[in-house]
């Protein structure tokens, strides 16, 4: 980029600008790019997809009338809230009324940096990777707490404190199940850790032992409790606060909020997709060797689809199970999240001990067990469906 | 030792309950979703669908109404407003005019019950919503219309004689005393 | 703080941490228009106020300037989730004035119609507990049950949520066989689902633990503030119109009172009250099927003139609805509209129970009191 910057104040564009300014306003422009054409689609389908899946789940259809099967709803959505009035309630603290949305938006937009989406695509591979997109997730809790205390509402100052409380405490299992991975990677990069698992699901760090086995659930249970979804999402429990710490906002200031937390559920998926599931590894296809940019894609689509089958997990999860009461959320990570993790590291440095290289037996026994409980679990699907009889409908004819 | 099996315990007991609870929402996943896309996505149109009984909007058949007002006296919410004038010159009895307010109407089928010909009644019609307030008062009589005699022993006039059938074919919904219902389900 | 001399007493228990919550009348999870003014430190209550009345609409008035027939309808609004009910007590008191004898065809067509609309009340009450606590899928199922019971009740009488259907003297439209088949093939169809309910969500651990312990009401306070209905037999007692003051052709059916019995937690809690509900729609799906094996033939209404002008007395009488028993106090002056018509339901006492029992909860449990008490903003303040 740089180069190209340096060809073209040669060639006497921006020749009044101190060459520092130029350099800044291309990145500018460039973000302003990536945001609008990678990350406002991605949260949008995120968010057609967790409608129609729930829809489908209850019974019913989701939104299938804008665009081909309903996919441009968001869009809808969205231009349909920037033109909305922009409500201030009068004794609200302004600024940080303003101002809370946009660093929800920062806390996991900055995430985006350092996801792998492919074998050379990724914006930075920094190498404290995994501990960075930790870090910077963790900056919501400050825009959650201010539009809590700004909106002047008892409600949302209820909702944003207990947000905040149950953001700072997940993190902690979170943290340990990543760092059970980080013991067995090596490395905190994110390169590092993919290039640590290999194309087979019997090589990715998900089967490498029961304990990461365990950590993989931990850490997806925390994920959910720090984006604030079902069933952790006492902060904007519809029925009890009424939405909670975003009771006051409207329009477009309001689904900032909700843009951020479908984006947070694919950054989600993507660092369980990267951490455990092997990331962007293809099996290794001799006639793509000389096609890398075909070779790209491929790691593109299957990075993408394991992300997303986390996320559509995760929706899953929305739509079948209650919210947890606060003193049993902080009960559930203080008392069975916090000592399994710790259970989980500890088991996993053992097992580096005994077997540095890795145990190949126990690896493909974990991916046999995988196997047999996800077998097991279709089969119960069948069973329901048996079971229960076909929908009885009265009037077929319509 | 009590502890640990109640924390164990609750660990199995939560992630057995919560397969059980997904297996289920993953299979209303691949079945027949029960939404009517009304109105486009349909084959009949709805108010064809309707029960006979349905208590739709009120319509009236002015031609086999007589004006014995028992409509405007059994209806609850007085909804319905007859006007009936003497003409001075031929002392003949007309509507002046015949009004239902269906906003204020509870759609209870106390007046269709009471109609001795069956010439106000319950349609199969639902959707009524219109754009300012004076069209959800239905007007049935546009100019003074004469009231309908029944005749003794049958009508014989053929054009009347389809709407005389037709409500008493509605009549015939309701329950009454004289009428014997069938059996239990295994004779009907 | 200004401390003047006109702040009445209560500034005495009012401390200056204490939040006073409006839990509004605009509240996507209070049953109706309801306003509970939750005073509350942070995360546990001191006490939630119940505002009743922003539903009020002057039945028990307009039942002195309509006629008898013409009351009926409106008794449908009093309660719009369990409409049949309400007809049947009104009805069943206006004919206890005027001497009137029900027609056999006419009590079995009644007592499947109100077990019915039992079992769809039962639905929105557990579909909504569900929704409140958290869970929006059961609601969804629930609702599409419950629109296949609108279909029949459709069929039946012509209206989907305000029946008009039990008249005085019998009721007002035949049930006839084909409809009889469908109901038949409906309770085929329902009991599995109830079963896939209650593995959904019914014994899932995180819903059975936001649950026990929850408020739970003992005998005493139950005969104390009048609770009545599955309220009441989630206390462990025994009481159910149907059995023990029964009406219509209830001692001719074979059905249970379930009971609740503490399974999960303390007696009568918020658990108990849920399980209720939903051992109540098994045991209602038994009596229809009874009822339509019963089905004799004949007049399904008797004969009653059309200016009703029944002589002058009064009657009380009680009916077993789906939120408890709905008495209908009918006073007549022998003239063809009624002298008072007070309706007492179950869900108003239910109300003055839930300032003492929200001593002591979090926020989040008194969402799931009110759903588990199964309160119905019209029935409060009709």
């Amino acid at each position: 980029m740089q180069p190209f910057i340096d060809q073209l104040i040669q060639e006497g564009y921006f020749s009044a600008l101190p060459r520092d300014l130029a350099y800044a306003g291309f990145i500018v422009l460039v973000a302003f790019a990536v945001l609008s054409f990678f990350v406002a689609p991605l949260a949008g389908i995120t968010s057609w997809l967790e409608r129609r899946v729930w829809g489908r789940m209850q019974s019913r259809v989701g939104p299938n009338r804008v665009g081909p099967q309903g996919i441009l709803q968001w869009l809808a959505d969205g231009i349909k809230n920037l033109l909305k009035e922009d409500i201030i309630p009068t004794a609200a603290d302004k600024w940080l009324f303003a101002l809370a949305p946009y660093i929800v938006f920062v806390g996991f937009l900055a995430a985006f940096v350092v996801i792998p989406f492919g074998g050379k695509l990724i914006v930075a591979d920094l190498n404290i990777g995994i501990l960075y997109l930790l870090a910077v997730t963790s900056l919501v809790v400050v825009g959650i707490l201010m539009a809590g205390w700004s909106s002047n509402n008892k409600w949302s100052l209820l909702g944003g404190m207990r947000s905040a409380a149950q953001i700072i405490s997940y993190e902690i299992p979170a943290g340990l199940a990543v760092l059970t991975i980080v013991l067995v990677a090596g490395t905190m990069s994110m390169q590092g850790i993919i290039q640590a698992q290999g194309w087979a699901p019997w090589d990715w760090l998900l089967f490498y032992n029961p304990f990461t086995f365990i950590a993989f659930f931990l850490y997806f249970t925390a994920a959910l409790a720090e984006g604030n979804r079902t069933p952790f999402d006492i902060p904007e429990a519809e029925s009890e606060l009424v939405a909670g710490y975003v009771t006051e906002y409207s329009g477009m200031r309001f689904l900032f909020f909700f843009f951020a937390e479908w984006g947070n559920l694919y950054v989600i998926g993507a660092v369980a997709a990267t951490l455990f599931l092997g990331g962007w590894q293809i099996p290794p296809i001799p006639a793509l060797a000389d096609y890398p940019v075909v070779k790209g894609i491929l790691q593109f689509i299957v990075f993408f689809l394991k992300a997303y089958l986390w996320v559509f997990v995760a929706m899953w999860v929305r739509g079948t199970l209650p919210r947890v009461r606060v003193d049993q959320l902080m009960s559930l990570c203080w008392k069975y999240m916090v000592p399994l993790s710790f259970l989980c590291l500890l088991g996993t440095a053992a097992w580096m001990v005994l077997w540095p290289q890795g145990n190949r037996v126990a690896s493909v026994a974990m991916f046999l067990l995988g196997s047999a409980i996800a077998v097991l679990f279709f089969k119960r699907v069948n069973y329901q469906i048996r079971h229960a009889r076909p929908v009885l409908y009265l009037k077929p004819y319509i | 030792m009590k502890a640990i099996t109640e924390y164990i315990g609750n660990i199995i007991e939560t992630v057995t309950t919560i397969f059980e609870g997904m297996a289920i929402t993953f299979s209303h996943l691949v079945r027949r979703p029960v939404t009517v896309q009304y109105p486009d996505k349909i084959d009949k149109r709805v108010q064809d669908t309707l029960p006979r009984r349905y208590r739709g909007i009120l319509e009236v058949d002015m031609d086999i109404c007589t004006g014995c007002l028992a409509c405007e006296r059994v209806c609850p919410i007085t909804c319905i407003t007859i006007g009936i004038e003497m003409n001075k010159e031929t002392k003949q009895r007309a509507f002046s005019h015949f009004d239902i307010d269906i906003c204020k109407c509870m759609y209870c089928g106390l007046c269709a019950e009471v109609c001795p010909t069956g010439s106000i009644r319950h349609s199969q019609e639902f959707e009524g919503a219109c754009y300012n307030p004076a069209g959800l008062v239905r007007h049935f009589v546009t100019e003074p219309a004469p009231l309908y005699k029944p005749k003794k022993g049958g009508e014989t006039d053929p054009k009347m004689i389809t709407k005389v059938e037709t409500g008493q074919g509605y009549l015939d919904e309701f329950a009454t005393p004289e009428k014997s219902g069938g059996g239990a389900a295994e004779e009907g | 703080m200004l401390m003047s001399a006109n702040i009445p007493a209560e500034s005495e228990v009012f401390h200056t941490e204490d939040m006073i919550i409006s839990m509004g009348p605009q509240h996507p999870s209070t049953h109706g228009v309801l306003r509970f003014i939750v005073r509350t430190d942070g995360e546990v209550m001191r006490e939630a106020i119940p505002d009743v009345g922003y539903l009020h609409r002057s039945i028990e008035k307009i039942g002195e300037k309509v006629t008898w027939h013409g009351f009926v309808p409106y008794t449908d609004r009093a309660d719009y989730l369990a409409a049949m009910f309400a007809n049947q007590g009104f009805c069943m008191a206006a004919e206890r004035l005027g001497g009137i004898e029900v027609t056999r065809r006419g009590e079995f067509c009644r007592v499947i119609a109100c077990e019915l609309n039992r079992i769809a009340s039962h639905l929105i009450a557990v579909g909504t507990f569900g929704q409140d606590i958290g869970a929006v899928t059961p609601f969804l199922h629930a609702l599409r049950e419950r629109e296949t019971i609108n279909d029949l009740m459709e069929e039946i009488c012509g209206a989907r949520l305000t029946y008009n259907y039990i008249r005085i003297g019998g009721v007002g439209y035949d049930i006839t066989s084909e409809t009889c088949d469908r109901i038949t093939a409906f309770l085929d169809h329902f009991e599995p689902i109830v079963d896939e309910y209650n593995r959904l969500i019914s014994y899932n651990k995180i819903f059975v633990e936001r649950l026990v312990h929850v408020a739970p009401i003992t005998k005493e306070d139950a005969f104390q503030y009048n609770i009545v209905g599955p309220n009441l037999r989630a206390c462990g007692v025994k009481w159910d119109i149907r059995r023990d003051i029964p009406y219509s052709v209830y001692p001719e059916l074979d059905f249970d009172i379930p009971v609740g019995t503490g399974e999960k937690g303390a007696l009568g809690d918020c658990y108990d009250r849920y399980m209720m509900r939903i051992r109540e729609m098994e045991e209602s799906c038994k009596i229809v099927r009874q009822c339509l094996k019963m089905l004799p033939p004949g007049p399904a209404i008797s004969k009653v003139a059309r200016k009703f002008k029944p002589p002058a007395g009064e009657a009380y009488v009680r009916v077993e609805s789906s939120r408890g028993d709905m008495g209908f106090y009918v006073v007549s002056d022998g003239s063809e509209y009624p002298y008072r018509v007070r309706i007492r339901t179950g869900s108003f006492t239910a109300m003055s129970l839930v300032s003492k029992l929200s001593q002591g909860l979090m926020v989040a449990d008194l969402i799931a009191l009110i759903a588990s008490l199964d309160v119905d903003a019209p029935e409060i303040d009709r």
